[in-house]
């Protein structure tokens, strides 16, 4: 009986039902300028993971007679370096660890940072001001000060390079993931869910994170550019990854000298840490608006 | 009366309004609320917004922490002498924004299987039975089930929410303004589907409302509350055809009426309740009330019986002077 | 507004504690002995232990935790490992570089981000308009240190037009005001710019279309009326904004200046990090970062005051 009188409310919505990740991944895919950006960052990865196969040359194996070796030399097509080494095997076989330095303090911060600042939001009152508060004086050092000082004073390592870079991400993660959670946490659908009798993690877990791990994600994703700069900039200073290694950031350093010898090919390493900084930029910007977050 | 499946002793419940020490300032939302609710009966509670209703009921549902008093559920005290877990599975819930109280990323099946596997039923069964819960409430589950919130209309959300409720098989739903934001033709649907499950399942309800039609047309008794505190309850007829308390009579008379003789042309009430951080001293309607006499101002009006199960706090019922 | 600057003021205290203790946690967090890069590889075992007497380092780390803040008050930062001379002196030379080197890009970068963004916020959507969204992804996308590099090859490398590093002729690293040095500030300065200047041009566009979509703004342009108190009402209207906007930036700046003045051996704070990273002298590390971090709160404090000043309606809450 009661089903007949709701037919008619029936009729007027759609039959199939669509889930939200359906309707991000439409709005993504007509994105132009997201797309590029994400095929321009998986290429990066690929090329990272495949360095080995797709290198030419051993990015180790250097003579001294080619050295610094210009542009479009036979065999060598974007030159050598310092100490003669091909700089394409370098600046392929340096995506693993540039991109490696960069993007996991990001993931290690979003794990960490996601967890204090939900259950920050989720909590709320004086534990919430507590943590906040600490979190602010975090803030209050510019991330590129921080990063040097915690790097500058465990000393060079990529270990302590990934472990400052981490404590400088957590801070603003947290920050955001708080004030989603918090959000989330006055909406009645929380309260519903408390009706239940379910305990609070019961009700996170459930409940709370499929509706703000996404924008917290995006927002972390966001901040991936900024790690690539910073990782890369902490072995340009001589902090995080050393020689031999391959790594944009310390290739810049020590290719700082040749300036004046072949300054285009100097310039080389910069060029990868700028695609990879812009192409995770705006990938990030392409996800924030096909997912619809306003930041 | 000992046989009230829940009952209400004393809630208060003030907010921070911010200040510190002497300045800090305080909302008085609950303010020394009693009363109770007989199994199988319909309570309607109406009053203007911000009286305390919906915190009334968040009280009575344990959502919120009581400053004082206690919430009784078959005579023991809820919390304590009934875990909250049991007391939950007892006493549901139905939120007014159909859409706000359901999560976005859930299913309409998982939502309401969601409360049985809390209270330790595995998932299979309990979307077995949600399944058949939802067929309940008027939605085909094969079709409805496995869609999300923003894909069916506020008529069918709020099905989902009853649902959602009965899922726990309880005794009590508390209804806040569960029906207030729809349209006035599925409200009727939805209302009559509530009054089908009353019947059906032996349920009682607390029926939160500021549409008094319809709150007269579902309770058994209702109780009015103003700034705070219960200024009269009692049996929906008596209280609807002669009601004792001047707050009552003026919210009878602002109902909009379709007997054009029952109209009214001036606003029986003149603007906006006080303050609740500061309400009134004494009777905290005097301020507005067109009956207030010498003791109003000054002395507070305690409940009085004045009907069979019908209080009113007025003083214009107990004082002697007043009644010329 | 007496009571709201006395509230930000409370606030900004516990800040300030916490960023002290955090450059204190600097110097023991970091691994073996901070005495090692004086002491000679041969040292007793007495000139040690009375090395770490003299610099404190024997006491509970509340307690020196309260000394060194008690000093640090009185403007002693202790002594250069290094050096041995005090780093505060230290400290402040290279921040008068350092803040003349931000000071110039936050102008810079605020005089073309902000002619850019009022440009493209008047006309939205135009090329103009793509143009300056561009330019603010690349903006924050680029790494700042390389960016400086490709502008030393460029107009000093290749065009010879601007020295390469320091801050004046023959490595000088006191300032003054003369052509020799100013030529020195253009690159360094001109690549800090670039920070800002993305964020700023966002910032006046997303300002000015929202002022323009006022209504009697609206209404004077019905009218053909985009006159000249139009535009003094969006910039009065922007200028809160935009001034804390700025002010952060230069904060920010002043803080994340280092790898800019390595790249342009710029003798301010950021080359005497680097200076105190590789000799791991870390008084001077933790003092430098200190004085950073406090002028990035204090900046930030003012910012809060001045611009609630302006816009009091930013005062609740």
């Amino acid at each position: 009986m009661a089903v007949a009188q709701t037919d008619i409310e029936t009729l007027a919505t759609a039959d199939k039902p669509q889930g939200y990740w359906s309707g991000v991944g439409r709005r993504f895919l007509k994105d132009k300028v997201a797309v590029a950006a994400g095929c321009v960052a998986g290429g990066l990865i690929l090329m990272a993971i495949f360095a080995p196969w797709v290198a030419p040359q051993d990015p180790f194996d250097g003579t001294m007679i080619r050295r610094l070796s210009p542009i479009g030399t036979e065999g060598y097509p974007l030159g050598a370096d310092e100490l003669g080494r091909d700089m394409l095997s370098r600046l392929i076989h340096g995506a693993r660890l540039s991109l490696f330095m960069g993007v996991t303090p990001v993931l290690i911060a979003f794990v960490i940072g996601s967890a204090i600042g939900i259950a920050a939001g989720y909590a709320g009152g004086w534990v919430n001001s507590v943590t906040m508060r600490v979190l602010d004086v975090f803030y209050a050092f510019p991330s590129v000060l921080l990063a040097i000082a915690i790097s500058g004073a465990l000393g060079a390592g990529i270990l302590n390079g990934l472990l400052s870079l981490t404590v400088v991400f957590i801070p603003p993660i947290a920050r955001v993931a708080e004030s989603v959670t918090t959000a989330v946490r006055k909406l009645e659908y929380i309260e519903a869910a408390r009706a239940s009798g379910a305990s609070a993690f019961t009700i996170v877990r459930a409940h709370v994170l499929g509706n703000v791990l996404g924008p917290i994600f995006v927002y972390a994703t966001s901040l991936i550019s900024v790690s690539m700069i910073l990782a890369a900039g902490l072995s340009f200073l001589g902090l995080g990854v050393s020689p031999p290694n391959p790594e944009w950031g310390l290739m810049l350093n020590t290719l700082r000298n040749a300036i004046y010898v072949q300054p285009w090919l100097a310039a080389l390493p910069g060029v990868m840490i700028f695609l990879t900084s812009i192409s995770f930029n705006m990938l990030s910007d392409g996800l924030r608006s096909a997912m619809d977050i306003k930041q | 009366m000992s046989d009230a499946i829940l009952s209400a002793h004393n809630l208060v419940k003030h907010f921070n309004a911010g200040g510190w020490g002497a300045a800090r300032k305080v909302v008085r939302a609950v303010d020394d609320v009693s009363f109770d609710v007989a199994p199988g009966e319909t309570l309607g509670v109406v009053g203007e917004s911000g009286c305390g209703k919906s915190t009334t009921a968040r009280l009575l549902t344990h959502l919120l922490p009581t400053d004082r008093g206690e919430v009784r559920f078959r005579g023991r005290v809820a919390g304590t002498e009934v875990p909250l877990k049991d007391f939950r599975r007892h006493v549901q819930m139905v939120f007014q924004d159909s859409y706000a109280s359901l999560n976005p990323r859930m299913t309409m099946l998982d939502a309401v299987a969601f409360g049985p596997t809390v209270h330790g039923l595995d998932l299979p069964e309990a979307r077995r039975r949600a399944g058949a819960l939802l067929e309940r409430v008027g939605l085909d589950p094969a079709r409805f089930g496995p869609r999300y919130p923003h894909e069916i209309s506020g008529g069918q959300r709020q099905r989902v929410n009853i649902a959602r409720a009965l899922a726990f098989d309880p005794d009590v739903i508390v209804l806040d303004e569960a029906v207030s934001a729809l349209d006035k033709s599925v409200e009727a649907q939805v209302l009559n589907l509530l009054t089908e499950l009353r019947r059906e399942r032996g349920l009682t309800y607390i029926f939160i409302s500021h549409d008094l039609n319809v709150v007269r047309h579902i309770s058994d008794r209702v109780m009015v509350m103003y700034l705070g505190e219960v200024v009269e309850i009692g049996p929906t007829a008596d209280l609807y055809t002669a009601p004792r308390h001047p707050y009552t009579e003026a919210l009878l008379a602002a109902m909009p009426s379709l007997d054009p003789d029952r109209r009214t042309m001036e606003a029986p009430l003149q603007g906006d309740p006080p303050n609740p951080i500061d309400p009134p001293p004494g009777c905290r309607f005097h301020t507005r009330c067109a009956r207030a006499f010498g003791p109003c101002p000054g002395t507070a009006p305690v409940p009085a019986l004045v009907g069979r199960r019908h209080l009113a706090s007025c003083h214009l019922n107990t004082v002697k002077e007043a009644a010329e | 507004m007496l009571i709201f600057t006395a509230r930000r003021i409370a606030y900004t205290i516990p800040i300030m504690l916490g960023v002290s203790l955090v450059c204190f946690a600097l110097v023991h967090i970091s691994p073996g002995d901070p005495l090692v890069s004086i002491l000679p590889p041969d040292a007793s075992v007495e000139l040690q232990e009375q090395l770490m007497a003299i610099y404190g380092f024997d006491r509970s780390y509340p307690e020196q935790f309260l000394r060194w803040l008690g000093r640090a008050l009185q403007g002693d930062l202790g002594n250069s490992i290094a050096t041995g001379r005090p780093v505060t002196a230290e400290v402040m030379n290279a921040v008068g570089n350092t803040l003349i080197l931000a000071v110039t890009a936050t102008i810079i970068g605020f005089t073309l981000g902000g002619l850019f963004g009022f440009v493209a916020g008047f006309f939205r959507d135009s090329w103009i308009d793509k143009l300056a969204s561009t330019l603010a992804v690349v903006g924050v996308s680029v790494p700042h240190y390389w960016l400086g590099m490709v502008l030393v090859i460029i107009f000093s490398v290749e065009l010879g037009w601007f020295p390469a590093t320091g801050a004046g002729p023959g490595g000088s690293s006191q300032w003054a005001w003369d052509w020799e040095h100013m030529r020195h500030l253009v690159l360094p300065a001109v690549t800090m710019s670039v920070i800002p200047m993305g964020i700023v041009a966002r910032t006046v566009r997303a300002l000015v279309a929202d002022i323009l979509q006022q209504e009697f703004v609206t209404g004077l342009r019905a009218k053909g009326l985009l006159d000249r108190g139009v535009l003094a009402h969006v910039i009065k209207n922007a200028a809160p904004t935009a001034l804390a906007v700025m002010g952060l930036q230069l904060g920010y700046l002043l803080g994340g200046s280092i790898l800019i003045e390595t790249v342009f051996s710029w003798p301010g704070t950021g080359f005497l990090l680097g200076q105190a990273i590789f000799q791991r002298d870390l008084p001077l590390l933790q003092g430098t970062i200190l004085v950073l971090a406090m002028f990035f709160v204090i900046l930030n404090l003012v910012v809060d005051v001045v611009q609630s000043a302006l816009d009091p309606r930013l005062q609740r809450g």
